[in-house]
């Protein structure tokens, strides 16, 4: 009997199957539910169907095991456990005698996977997994019509790690070149590629006149066999019948070849005909690859980024040495990192480090979570660093894409447990030149150190074109002479090893004044002997222009065009004398939106506030810090400017948004007053901490934020434990934490169930009563489908009809 | 296929403002920014079956069998704003709640009007029926349940990529499923009355003695 390897080895091509759900549907077969139900009532059916293939010329068959995971099975009476092996059965019976291989076929879950939907990654690696573990006998694993990455790099997973079978892949395309879910060919082609799968490609999605462009995105990078298996063109909307016969079919495919096309077959709409026909038209073809490419690419579900030149790796998410984040983490404020995400790319980082190592925090859940929230908003492939290999593991297998890893080093330690995990998972690596000895002086002893992680990389099958070396930047204050020899490394590094080099670049300027202009030049000259990956603040305009305008010197950005896009409309900083603005570009005067009389009409904070205005705001806070208690300006400021624009909301004077800007401004003010209390050892300025999520189930949550950022701003402590949220999370929160007001929002009529699970949770809770017995947690309940009759029901003390109304139970619950 | 040009404003303004609010220069601003970044992410795509009458999952209400009496066909359909909407909705939760709030409320709209063409295009095709409005699930007594009964026959998962999750919330976020009845007879015009609407009980805009936008 055959292996792909060698079907792979001694075939020109390799012929897949066609449609199984066309042929059931034209044998007019009736199932319960889904069509994997009859690998039990008709196997003889379903193994004719892939004895109608292996005639045609199939050499691999798909087992009727689409859907046959355990969410698709819910309501048919059978498990994985009966379906999966009597699918493989059947079709066995049907090729039997023949050298044709029987292939797990694994197709989406059927719900969507977290960010887009409420499925975990976790969740979804376990429905992976049982198929996988129910597939005795299959000669092959086959994961195909995926649209979202994460969702394939679940079943990748779950097939590399419960078998040895071999996997191919294959997503499902748009005519514009993505997956619905945006994830490009050259992000699926990397990523698929670095975890290790034997074959990828495209099924389903369009006709095979369609699929050129997609088919040669993928095969530019990848050296791995590239599979396609199209749709008979499109189906019409009521007869479902497609429009490309098998003799076009055929002929379209035969226009794929040049593309690097090694495995073929067909799907929605083909038949053994279709496979015959293109059998037929491959007798005297040969197997062309396509070169690839990239050297070397990191990749998110989305972009790409190759490290082709310099590229801005965005340093800010890193709680060492900053306060106002090491308090973030500890709090669990996920949107303080997004901010930073968000403000680093928009200032030009194209990849961002991701460190969020704090002593006593749990590096590893806080990293899953972290990543997990950057990758649902963020398009930036992202650098992974941390010391640690359990907390690097952890974050490897829930990054969707093709990370970097920071870092390994010349310990035998590190390189023994960190590049193993490198090669698991396909990442790239950051490899520092230090050892058990610390950071060498030389340039020579440094590029020793780099040899030897290049060697024990490429040991386990890591290129070199994937190492990215760190000389390593000393202070230059303290070692003047050591800025040469980082200097000397990095341009040997990359001239004698032919390996990319990485340098975290402010260290350089410790201790100096005007760091900023030592740092930038010598990011200028780290990239004129090499540098391609400067590990900045892109958020310092000089430094992340230096790489701009070093792109444009070296010949890099051609025609100037970045260049030119970012700076056509540059005015030049005017330097204000005092001025603290540094140099923000003005926000534009809003409206005012009411006249309302009230004591602090005239004051820059109340007006500010009012008329939700973010920069003025905290400016007019800082200016009058000097002078006045911060208590002062919480009570006879913020707090008053916040009621009275929640009064002009509901009396309907102002929008929602306006409410919320109004809130934004005083949160930007209470940041302001944060950093300053903090500093001055005064008393916190918490009014009371409560609790806020989305039930269980429910994944629609903006009514939520809504409610955490006004609660924020009227100076409330909000844990926020987001949306889909498990009532016991909700409860062991309570406990931990010590608190006592909860928040719970719903949306759905489905999820109500939750609302009211969550508050028995509660009460029943021991550690959460009085001594009487009674329950010392006061719950507010809101969102689109809650009622005031439905939250007596379920034993809410407060309903809450908009966000306002929550700030309103809140200052009755906590007197103030 | 269908294209958004223009989000219907005035419907977006009803949404966010209680009705009663008066328009100012700053919303209008924030109004322009938001329905040029909805525009830019919104991949409207939508799918069609129409199927004959009686069927069994249409008739599981009083709400529904009221709503198709007289029809002979039904229109199945559904329709996504694409998943491009959802992530430009988180980020703007993250760095600006206020502008998330408009955006939600204008990516609504235009799934209202990207069904409303659709609509369109399948009476261009059966210029002799008469159509009833679109009737969701979850709209009265007709189950939610039904859901992935819709997106089965539509085939929706795998052509345009939407789904439910356990909770039966549509994924993405901005789609809808509906069905409208087909009759070969004038159909006596009907409202998409608040009885049957789940958000009557605590509606804005009844409480301010109006109703929504549905017509």
């Amino acid at each position: 009997m055959a292996d792909l390897n060698t079907l792979l080895q001694e075939n020109e091509f390799v012929l897949l199957d066609g449609a199984m759900g066309t042929l059931i549907q034209k044998s007019g077969a009736k199932y319960d539910h889904v069509p994997e139900t009859l690998n039990i009532t008709e196997p003889d059916l379903i193994g004719s169907f892939a004895a109608a293939y292996a005639d045609a010329g199939s050499q691999i068959v798909y087992a009727n095991t689409f859907g046959a995971n355990a969410y698709k099975l819910q309501g048919t009476g059978y498990t994985v456990q009966d379906i999966v092996p009597a699918a493989i059965a059947a079709a066995k019976k049907g090729v039997a005698g023949r050298d044709v291989l029987v292939a797990l076929d694994i197709g989406p879950i059927g719900q969507l996977v977290e960010p887009a939907g409420a499925l975990s990654f976790e969740d979804a690696y376990d429905y992976f997994k049982e198929m996988v573990l129910a597939a005795d006998g299959a000669d092959a694993i086959v994961i195909e019509t995926m649209t979202d990455l994460y969702e394939m790099r679940a079943a990748v997973l779950a097939a590399k790690e419960n078998s040895t079978l071999p996997v191919l892949a294959t997503m499902t395309f748009e005519a514009s070149g993505r997956t619905f879910s945006g994830v490009s060919a050259a992000a699926a082609a990397l990523t698929l590629s670095a975890l290790g799968v034997d074959a990828l490609g495209v099924n389903c999605s369009l006709g095979p006149d369609q699929l050129g462009p997609v088919v040669k995105e993928l095969s530019e990078y990848t050296d791995l066999p590239v599979i396609v298996k199209p749709n008979a063109g499109l189906p019409d909307p009521n007869t479902s019948e497609y429009d490309i016969g098998p003799e076009d079919f055929a002929g379209y495919v035969e226009n794929l070849l040049p593309y690097g096309v090694k495995i073929i077959g067909g799907c929605c709409g083909t038949t053994p005909e279709y496979i015959a026909k293109v059998r037929e038209m491959l007798q005297d073809k040969k197997y062309t690859p396509l070169p690839k490419v990239t050297k070397t690419a990191v990749c998110s579900a989305s972009t790409v980024v190759e490290i082709d030149g310099p590229r801005i790796v965005g340093e800010r998410i890193n709680p060492t040495g900053k306060k106002r984040f090491q308090q973030a983490l500890r709090d669990g404020e996920i949107d303080y990192i997004l901010n930073q995400a968000i403000s680093q790319t928009e200032a030009g980082a194209e990849i961002l480090d991701v460190n969020v190592g704090l002593p006593g925090l749990d590096e590893r859940a806080m990293m899953v979570r972290v990543l997990k929230a950057i990758q649902g908003i963020c398009d930036a492939p992202l650098q992974i660093d941390s010391t640690k290999p359990e907390v690097l593991e952890a974050a490897l297998r829930v990054y969707n894409g093709r990370p970097i890893v920071n870092s390994v080093n010349g310990e035998e330690k590190s390189l023994s447990t960190v590049l193993p995990l490198v090669k698991k998972y396909g990442a790239a690596v950051i490899g520092l030149t230090l050892d058990e000895d610390g950071i060498p002086k030389t340039a020579e002893k440094r590029m020793e150190i780099a040899r030897r992680i290049v060697e024990r990389a490429e040991a386990i099958g890591i290129p070199r074109e994937d190492v990215y070396i760190d000389c390593l930047t000393l202070t230059v204050s303290a070692e003047q002479g050591a800025c040469r020899e980082t200097l000397e490394a990095v341009r040997r590094v990359t001239e004698e090893l032919g390996c990319r080099t990485a340098l975290g670049v402010s260290n350089i300027s410790f201790g100096l004044p005007n760091r900023e202009l030592i740092n930038r030049t010598f990011l200028t000259m780290a990239m004129e002997n090499g540098l391609k990956l400067p590990i900045i603040n892109p958020n310092v305009e000089s430094m992340a222009g230096a790489v701009r305008a070093y792109r444009v010197l070296s010949g890099i950005d051609e025609n100037s065009l970045d260049y030119i896009d970012e700076y056509k409309d540059y005015v030049p900083p005017k330097t204000v004398p005092g001025g603290g603005g540094g140099g923000a570009p003005a926000p534009k005067a809003a409206e005012t939106q009411q006249g309302s009389a009230s004591p602090g009409k005239n004051d820059p904070v109340f007006t500010a506030v009012v008329k939700g205005l973010k920069n003025e705001g905290a400016a007019a806070v800082r200016e009058q810090l000097k002078t006045t208690d911060p208590m002062e300006i919480i009570n006879g400021k913020l707090i008053p400017a916040l009621d009275q624009v929640g009064a002009d909301f509901e009396v309907h004077k102002i929008f929602l948004p306006q409410l919320i800007q109004s809130a934004n401004a005083a949160q930007e003010c209470f940041g302001v007053l944060k950093e300053y209390i903090a500093k001055n050892g005064a008393p916190s300025v918490s009014k009371g901490k409560v609790i806020l999520a989305t039930v269980q189930g429910d994944i629609h949550d903006i009514g939520k934020n809504i409610v955490k950022v006004l609660l924020d701003n009227y100076g409330y402590s909000v844990i926020d434990l987001g949306r889909d949220v498990d009532p016991k999370l909700i409860v062991d929160t309570a406990v931990e934490q010590n608190v006592h007001a909860v928040g719970l929002s719903a949306l759905m009529t489905t999820t109500l169930g939750s609302m009211e699970k969550t508050i028995h949770l509660l009460r029943d809770e021991p550690k959460l009563q009085n001594p009487d017995g009674s329950s010392n947690v006061t719950v507010m309940v809101g969102g689109a489908v809650v009622t005031q009759d439905y939250a007596d029901k379920i034993g809410a003390e407060y309903y809450c009809v908009d966000a306002k109304a929550t700030v309103d139970a809140c200052k009755t619950i906590f007197g103030q | 296929m269908i294209e958004l040009h223009a989000l219907n404003r005035a419907e977006a303004v009803r949404y966010l403002g209680d009705a009663s609010v008066e328009m100012n220069a700053s919303m209008e601003a924030l109004l322009d920014e938001c329905e040029k970044e909805v525009l830019a992410n919104a991949e409207p795509k939508y799918l069609t079956r129409v199927i004959d009458l009686p069927c069994p999952q249409l008739e599981e209400g009083n709400d529904i069998r009221e709503h198709l009496k007289g029809c002979d066909k039904a229109l199945l359909m559904c329709c996504t704003l694409g998943n491009g909407v959802d992530r430009m909705l988180r980020r703007a939760q993250v760095t600006d709640m206020a502008k998330a709030v408009v955006l939600d409320v204008l990516a609504s709209v235009a799934v209202e009007q990207a069904c409303n063409q659709v609509d369109h295009i399948v009476q261009e095709l059966y210029p002799e029926r008469y159509f009833t409005f679109r009737f969701s699930p979850g709209y009265g007594d007709f189950p939610l349940e039904l859901q992935n009964w819709f997106l089965t026959e539509l085939n929706a998962p795998k052509r345009i990529g939407l789904t439910t999750s356990a909770s039966l919330l549509l994924t993405p976020t901005k789609s809808v499923t509906a069905v409208a009845g087909m009759s070969r007879e004038p159909i006596a015009k009907k409202h998409r009355g608040c009885e049957t609407c789940n958000a009557r009980e605590h509606c804005p805009f009844r409480k301010v003695g109006t109703h929504c936008g549905g017509s």
